[in-house]
């Protein structure tokens, strides 16, 4: 977890002439990467339908998109069901993630393989299964169902950020808090969950914008009206594009990618190493 | 999605080289930590007679792992269950001890989808890793104080929505696109080539797609990495390519095993690409799934192929943990 900073390995490596393929390859890379991004950016202010010839600029299609019940309505189940998402799956995952750190029996570990489940099945199988669940407890499919699903799949990040934390805790603050006559619970309350807040917010911004986000178990557990923002687009991209999916996309793309560049600094805001690891190589 | 195979390999089993670090974390708790009556409970756990300490988080713990039991062990197992089941007449499911579904997935027809969805993830692994190795080693050694924002600049892309990610290529890859625009202004393609409604297209979806779970393992991999190695391997004038075959690739062979797994994974399952960027020719298990839950409503056969889709992922898996093993094992000697 500590690689980049821990090791003092910044000595300039002897080299004499740097690997112009690897770096051509990465520019290419780098180029494909975004011009997808930068195609439907561009086309959701074009003035025509066209997606091959931009002609003016023109905020038609924001305003199609504005003006569009099933849209907006469709932006709404998604906003809601992120938001309960977050909250369900932040309050499930931080005990989870508290009671597998520091719960050393034979549960413990049971728990930690059950956790472990949603990280390594393809979304396609937990959308199918959670969809057969339902329809079986004859639960009819609904913005409630996308939201259990949703829930279920998000403790395993939460989990998985935060256990990784809690570990690195130095227990002895929370022992030394105990020993000045604080309970179990108010050590946890008041030294620990404290110190874990930069990573459970960072956790909260990713669930927030991966839940909003996702396609595949929303489409297995949605109900027909109304649908998640991801699901229609999905059907609107099958069934003949319409430019008003350019500006939703290109909304879309500016909030996902606001929130996870939020999710990935929030810990330097707090000044302190956490949160999200990704960045410095896990 | 995204994280959900980022996150995976901090998980020990899955990931090798995180062991050490938690062990050490855990094994710090104990004798400096925990006061005595504390590790007296610790040990005594098993027999349910734990102390205060272990009883509360036995109990933070309940809510998370019980609402994961029931959702999703209590799901998978109604998979599992059903692709034993058939259909009455009216297309309904039932529930049964009957193999056929497994037989009519020895159907060619069957046989076929899943055999190209094999061939297109195992594709989809080798191309990311050509891809991703020379991206994660520019970076990595010679990204300098932009490591972090370039690797960000990957990254963060690839969370944002996978369907207009999906949607933004398939536009670059059509056929008036930009790309086949260029490769026809150099020569490269003809008149008549298409990358949409080909396996190549689906393919290069699924690399899009899927890439970023590559890049990152590999560059941790590398960042990791000793670079007096490589330096080493030079002084003993070994030419670059040698250095690299001997010294730089077999040190980042558990992070280009991880990345793989990572891939693979998703990629077997997925859908999407092959809808946007394939035709009827092109369909992956993952359209068969949908289908027999949507359109064709046969759910125990559908069950059935999750069922097989799931067997591979697993030999995957077992192959996968085999192979850190015995690295481990020969790292340790």
């Amino acid at each position: 977890m500590t690689t980049s900073s821990a090791a003092p390995r910044r000595t300039r490596r002897g080299t004499d002439r740097k690997p112009r393929f690897a770096i051509a390859v990465t520019a290419a890379f780098f180029a494909l990467l975004y011009l997808p991004i930068g195609v439907v950016v561009l086309f959701s202010f074009n003035s025509q339908r066209s997606l091959t010839v931009f002609k003016d600029f023109s905020l038609r299609w924001y305003t199609a998109f504005f003006q569009d019940p099933v849209l907006l309505e469709s932006l709404g189940m998604s906003l809601r069901v992120a938001t309960v998402a977050m909250a369900g799956s932040l309050i499930l995952g931080v005990t989870l993630a508290l009671g597998l750190v520091r719960c050393r029996n034979r549960l413990g570990s049971l728990a930690g393989l059950v956790m472990l489940v949603p990280l390594v099945t393809p979304e396609i199988v937990t959308g199918v299964a959670a969809m057969l669940l339902f329809k079986g407890m004859q639960i009819p499919l609904s913005t409630g169902t996308v939201m259990l699903a949703e829930i279920t799949f998000s403790i395993s990040y939460v989990t998985v950020i935060l256990r990784s934390r809690i570990a690195a805790l130095n227990p002895e603050v929370e022992e030394a808090a105990m020993d000045l006559g604080a309970t179990r619970w108010q050590s946890l309350r008041l030294v620990t969950l404290p110190a874990l807040l930069p990573s459970i917010l960072a956790s909260a911004v990713l669930i927030f914008a991966l839940v909003f986000d996702d396609f595949v178990l929303a489409y297995f557990t949605t109900g027909v009206d109304p649908q998640p923002l991801p699901v229609r687009i999905y059907s609107a991209i099958r069934f003949g594009v319409k430019p008003t999916i350019n500006a939703v996309g290109t909304l879309m793309l500016v909030g996902s990618i606001a929130l996870i560049a939020l999710a990935l600094f929030i810990p330097r805001l707090f000044g302190r190493r956490g949160g999200l690891d990704l960045l410095s190589g896990k | 999605m995204a994280t959900q195979n980022t996150t995976g390999p901090a998980q020990p089993g899955l990931h090798p080289d995180d062991g050490p670090t938690r062990a050490a974390a855990a094994g710090h708790e104990h004798p400096t930590g925990r006061p005595h009556q504390d590790r007296r409970h610790t040990r005594a756990a098993p027999d349910g007679s734990a102390g205060a300490g272990d009883r509360l988080w036995t109990l933070l713990m309940l809510p998370g792992s019980l609402w994961m039991t029931a959702f999703l062990i209590g799901s998978l197992a109604l998979v599992a269950t059903l692709a034993f089941g058939t259909t009455d007449p009216l297309g309904n499911p039932r529930f049964g001890l009957n193999p056929e579904n497994f037989a009519a997935l020895a159907e060619p027809a069957y046989r076929a989808v899943m055999l190209r969805s094999l061939g297109y993830a195992l594709l989809t692994c080798v191309i990311c890793l050509v891809v991703a190795y020379p991206v994660a080693y520019a970076i990595a050694l010679y990204g300098g104080r932009f490591k972090t924002l370039l690797i960000a600049a990957i990254v963060v892309p690839f969370f944002a929505n996978y369907l207009v990610r999906m949607y933004g290529w398939s536009v670059v890859l059509s056929d008036d696109g930009p790309l086949l625009g260029v490769l026809r202004a150099i020569g490269l393609a003809g008149d008549g080539t298409r990358i949409l409604q080909t396996a190549p297209g689906v393919v290069a979806g699924l690399v899009y797609g899927f890439i970023v779970f590559m890049i990152i393992p590999l560059y941790a991999a590398l960042e990791r990495m000793d670079v007096s190695l490589i330096e080493a391997g030079r002084d003993l004038y070994g030419g670059p390519l040698r250095t690299f075959f001997h010294v730089t690739l077999p040190a980042t062979r558990q992070g280009a095993a991880a990345g793989c797994v990572l891939v693979f994974l998703p990629a077997m399952g997925d859908f999407v690409s092959a809808q946007l960027m394939g035709g009827p020719d092109q369909i992956m298990i993952g359209n068969l799934i949908q289908d027999k839950f949507f359109q064709g409503q046969n759910w125990p056969l559908g069950s059935a192929l999750t069922m097989l889709m799931m067997a591979v992922l697993f030999l995957g898996m077992l192959g996968y943990l085999r192979r850190t093993r015995k690295d481990e094992a020969e790292a340790v000697r």
